[in-house]
């Protein structure tokens, strides 16, 4: 390294750390909170470093039935949306991507992606009114219902642009030793975009774990709830317990942050092709 | 006609689109049919109303704030994002060590659930036991702690500096991606002419990114437009509906007052709003495009 580059390398990795403890400090003081004692909570000034470690708040989260039942419908509502998201964008995508000659292919992906910037204020009501119409408020099938408007423009596009990195000929070869379609979706396109359609499962996954609006809007009982709408009943509370709201929020972060720690990769080129929603 | 190639492809793509016309495109027309419909509660039932909805909108000063604070958000984000996107996109692109260690630490709040960032930031923000006060005060920034959200300026810069947080990571990758793509040679050739740093910044290298700024803008906007969370459960609006952006307003004259009518017709102003400035901003950032 030549010496005039020593200072700009200097600042550059100064601003770098400096935007490293911004991003940071919120999760590392939502995890100390969560393990600090009451008393440690509500001192003044604060105490930085907690005088004892406790995991009652924890506890006291994961016995609340009302909570573990809130969990159990977020996973069973993410499980089940990423499932149909796949089960429907997977062909799509091959489709229009590999068969659709002729130019019509890119502008009907581009059509589908567009549907993720709709703001989301325009299906409050139609949705209230189809869902009642339905008999599906406070049921999981009405969140899985308004959840795929949300995953499946995006995994639809992110499928697609995994596929277009795979050479034709190798699907031409397969066609002329006899291969039927689904047999070249199933044998040779399905494993060698793998990584694509599971970054795009995972996607619909996180999407739909900490997707709140729509499930604070149609789910008014128990029954349907999700684990982010829980959080706002915390949040409602006359005394706000904030340990308890971030040890819940803690135990909430944690199914985004271990497929984020996997494919971090996928989310900045999802991101850099077509602003994918975080 | 098409071959049959072409027609199985199509074939591939009818249960999503299927889908899609269920989930998205009819909810959306049917919002815009709602928006000339008023439900009568008496008799339940709805009645066609014409413009009578976006008329009632013209008059309720509610909208008009919600209108103008939508506005201030929009440019609020954009703009510090856009600076701390840039700042954070310039040193990435510098550096020479532990890149890829930082840009992953730049995605996570891109990917952090909203609802956690809003409750967190709650947290932080807090007037009496807020980390953000004990900091400032242990600095000796501020004698008396601040309450972030209760006066109607101070609450919208918390609000939009708690936003950019989530969102900058959108703008930084977008601008790095595209400083990526500048040939290391222009830079150097500019240097070597005897252009210093920030000549060479703004002479080469703006220029040059000028397409991808145009999309961080662009995407920055309209997920601006789009965000109603933070206000939703930091402030719900207030104080004196100073935080009170465009979705707020609809979820409440929705959810609230139960008026779906105009719920609708306002979602659609904004729909139409979030279009135009779209086209508006393609046309004008976008010298490409121009005479064709």
């Amino acid at each position: 390294m030549s010496r005039s580059q020593r200072p700009a390398q200097f600042v550059a990795h100064a601003m770098l750390v400096a935007t490293a403890v911004f991003v940071l400090f919120p999760y590392a003081w939502m995890v100390v909170t969560s393990i600090k004692t009451i008393d440690d909570v509500i001192a003044w000034p604060i105490r930085w470093i907690p005088r004892q470690v406790t995991f009652e708040h924890y506890a006291a989260i994961l016995s609340d039935p009302r909570f573990m039942r809130s969990l159990f419908n977020s996973a069973v509502v993410s499980v089940v949306v990423t499932g149909i998201s796949l089960i429907l964008s997977v062909p799509a995508a091959y489709g229009l991507t590999r068969l659709v000659r002729g130019g019509a292919g890119r502008p009907m992906l581009i059509g589908i992606l567009a549907a993720q910037f709709f703001p989301p204020m325009v299906f409050f009501v139609p949705f209230y009114i189809i869902l009642q119409w339905l008999g599906l408020l406070n049921t999981i099938p009405g969140l899985v219902f308004a959840y795929l408007s949300v995953t499946l423009p995006i995994c639809t596009w992110m499928v697609a642009t995994s596929l277009r990195d795979i050479p034709v000929e190798i699907e031409e070869a397969a066609r002329i030793d006899g291969c039927s379609d689904l047999g070249i979706i199933w044998r040779i396109i399905l494993p060698i975009a793998a990584p694509g359609i599971v970054t795009a499962g995972i996607f619909a996954f996180v999407l739909s774990w900490q997707e709140y609006i729509f499930a604070l809007l149609y789910t008014t009982s128990e029954r349907a709830q999700t684990a982010p709408v829980l959080v706002f009943y915390l949040l409602g509370q006359h005394q706000i317990d904030y340990a308890r709201l971030m040890s819940a929020a803690v135990l909430l972060s944690i199914p985004i942050a271990v497929p984020f720690a996997i494919i971090q990769r996928f989310y900045r080129s999802g991101l850099t092709e077509g602003g994918i929603k975080g | 006609m098409p071959s049959r190639t072409t027609l199985k492809g199509y074939l591939f793509a009818t249960p999503l689109i299927f889908v899609l016309a269920a989930a998205v495109v009819l909810p959306a027309l049917y919002n815009a049919g709602l928006a000339f419909w008023r439900y009568d509660a008496m008799r339940d039932a709805w009645r066609f109303a014409g413009v009578d909805n976006f008329a009632k909108l013209i008059d309720a000063p509610a909208f008009w704030n919600a209108f103008w604070v939508t506005g201030v958000w929009v440019v609020g984000n954009v703009s510090l994002q856009l600076v701390v996107g840039m700042a954070v996109a310039l040193a990435l692109n510098s550096v020479k060590a532990f890149r890829g260690f930082y840009s992953a630490i730049v995605m996570v709040p891109w990917v952090s659930s909203f609802v956690i960032v809003a409750v967190v930031f709650l947290w932080l923000y807090h007037p009496d036991l807020g980390v953000l006060n004990d900091l400032l005060m242990r600095l000796g920034l501020v004698e008396t702690p601040v309450a972030w959200l209760a006066s109607p300026g101070l609450a919208m810069v918390s609000l939009i500096v708690a936003n950019t947080w989530k969102f900058f990571p959108l703008v930084a990758i977008t601008l790095f991606t595209g400083l990526q793509a500048i040939p290391r040679e222009v830079v150097e050739s500019a240097t070597v002419d005897g252009a210093n740093p920030v000549q060479t910044l703004r002479h080469v290298v703006i220029p040059l990114l000028g397409p991808s700024i145009a999309t961080a803008v662009l995407l920055s906007a309209i997920w601006a437009f789009n965000a109603f969370t933070l206000a939703i459960i930091m402030t719900g609006g207030g104080p004196l509906r100073a935080t009170e952006v465009m979705g707020l307003y609809i979820y409440k004259v929705a959810f609230d007052s139960f008026d779906f009518g105009t719920a609708a017709a306002a979602s659609l102003v904004l729909f139409v709003l979030i279009l135009i400035v779209t086209l508006f901003y393609l046309r004008v950032a976008d010298p490409a495009r121009e005479g064709r």
